[in-house]
Formats: structure tokens, sequence, C-alpha cells
């Protein structure tokens, strides 16, 4: 909880520094993140289309924040099992990213490849990571989009030896954030 | 002796099949049909999202998942990859009630104006920055 607030924090932070120049700050409350699992069983995607994501734009530092519980899946069951037994959204109901588009100050008003580096926190578990993105600036609107793996290991989630074989060990995430000038 | 078997034979086909009913049915239990839950709580705008600003923790536990009616005035109407999205916000509370509507609402959003009041039912996701409800339905 404690790291949930230092989260909140950067957020807030970024959100109500220099309110003077909220251009500066860019979010969207709508960002698009899935996961997909793909084995030899059966293959599994969820959606979530109510991800927060706030860019500083002097900085490039950019914090990201979901809710588990708003993934949705085509299966009513295995939404149940990925919030009861897996992920436990009533113990870490949100995940999240702080990290910085590295060499923002750079970056042009055209479609670009970049890096962005962070920390992933997911079951209450951080991970370091870096991911490539393609980012589209322009004058009202910053587009974020990229897909990442990452090990479920890593996130200490245990998956039962029963229906080990229908999750994969590694899985993709996926992601489209379209910010906007925050106001 | 044949009988015996046969009568065994025949319980364990009927035991097996209706174990297979069972477990296919479980595998493809439909989403929770907000429109035909009855809500296990119904709040103002104001109450639900007061709630949330006092103790996230504790409102997480108890409306979570749960099916909530709210009841409020409209501040934004917008859409999201074709459905309609209403905002929901009582005067200047910092948080908002972000309600995600079901594609089958979409004509009736038309009826609805920034200002206006109207309740809402949806399955409450949770807080981020403002309180999350999704497969929204309006409440006649």
């Amino acid at each position: 909880m404690k790291n949930m607030k230092i989260i909140y924090t950067i957020i807030f932070v970024l959100l109500a520094v220099n309110q003077a120049k909220a251009q500066d700050k860019f979010f969207t409350k709508t960002g698009y993140v899935s996961f997909y699992s793909h084995s030899l069983v059966e293959d599994i995607k969820a959606d979530n289309n109510q991800s927060l994501s706030i860019i500083d734009t002097k900085t490039g530092k950019i914090a990201i924040n979901i809710l588990m519980r708003s993934f949705m899946f085509k299966k009513a069951l295995m939404q149940e099992h990925f919030n009861e037994n897996y992920i436990e959204s009533h113990k870490y109901p949100k995940a999240a990213f702080s990290g910085i588009i590295n060499n923002y100050e750079d970056l042009d008003d055209e479609i670009t490849e970049t890096e962005i580096t962070g920390t992933l926190k997911i079951h209450g578990k951080e991970k370091e990571i870096t991911t490539r993105a393609t980012i589209y600036i322009k004058e009202n609107e910053i587009k974020l989009s990229g897909n990442f793996n990452v090990e479920v290991a890593d996130f200490d989630i245990k998956i039962p030896s029963i229906v080990s074989k229908n999750i994969a060990k590694t899985i993709k995430i996926s992601f489209e954030l379209s910010h906007k000038p925050y106001k | 002796m044949r009988s015996k078997i046969s009568k065994f034979s025949i319980g364990l086909f009927l035991l097996v099949s209706i174990a297979l009913i069972f477990v296919i049915k479980l595998y493809n239990k439909p989403h929770l049909d907000t429109k035909k839950t009855k809500a296990d709580f119904v709040f103002t705008t104001q109450n639900f999202i007061s709630e949330y600003l006092q103790d996230e923790i504790s409102a997480d536990k108890k409306y979570a998942e749960k099916v909530i009616q709210v009841k409020g005035e409209i501040y934004n109407i917008s859409t999201l990859k074709g459905n309609g999205v209403v905002t929901l916000k009582f005067h200047d509370l910092e948080s908002s009630i972000i309600c995600y509507l079901l594609p089958e609402e979409n004509n009736k959003i038309l009826k609805f104006k920034k200002g206006q009041f109207t309740a809402i039912k949806g399955i409450c996701k949770g807080y981020l920055l403002d309180i999350n409800m999704v497969k929204c339905v309006f409440v006649e």
C-alpha cells in the first residue's frame, strides 16, 4: 500500500506541479492496455480501456496506473480466476508503471521509435523494464504505442499445476495511449 | 452378473456425462448481465464518491465487482471505441464517476445532455482518480 501511495504521489505531483504550465502535462484516462498468453492448449487475451497515463513533456517522465479488475476477458470464468486466484485483485487492485521516455527532448513531431525505461509493478512485485515504443507528438496529442514481454514468475504469480499448460510463462503486454493536454 | 456390469456401465456413463456438462457450463458461464441484475447498492453521486475519497481500500472491499446504481448530474458525455461514456459529478468534488456504457445503450445517450440528472447501473471496478464503472445501463 505504501508503494501505491508513492505512485499516487508521482501522479499528483505530475498533475499539480506548475499548474501555470498545464500544457506541459498530457494525460489520458482511457488508455488501452492488453495482455496475451499463447499456449498449446488455448490463447487468452484481456483488454483494459481505462488505463490512466500521464506524461510530463518537460522531463519525459511517464506514470501509468491500471485497475486490474478492468481487464475484460472473453470468458467470465477466466476473468474470475485471473482476479481471484492469480493476480489477487482484492490484495493488489492496481498495476503501475513509472518511468521515463528516453531522450524525450530530442523527439520531434513525427512518428518516431523511442525507448521507455522504468519500473513495472504488478501483484505487489516490481521489475525494471526497458521497451521500444512508437511515439507520435502533435500539438494537442501524444500517442504512445508498443508491446513488450513479461515473465509471469517475475511477479510472483502462482499458476496451479492443473492449468499450467493453459497459461504461457511469458505474457505479451501491448499498449496504445493517446494523451491530451491536461487542463 | 452381466446385468450388474451393464447397470454399472450406464451409471458411470451418466455420471461422466453429468460431470462433463457441468464443466462445459461452468467454462462457458456468461458474464454478469447488468440489465437483469438487481443493484447491490444504490447511491447518489455525492455519497458514492465521498465513500471512496474517505477510505479507498475499505470502499473497494465493499463495492468492487458489485452492481452499483448511481443517481447524479451528467458532467460529460463522450464515446470510447464507439460506445457511450457518461461522467457523473457532484459540484466541486475532485473525483467523478465514469460510466462506460454497454453498446445497446448507445441510442439512449442521445436523449441526455450535460447538466441533466440520470440514474445509471453498472459494475464498479475501483478508483483511479475517478470511480470506474463498466457494462453500464441507464435505469428507466
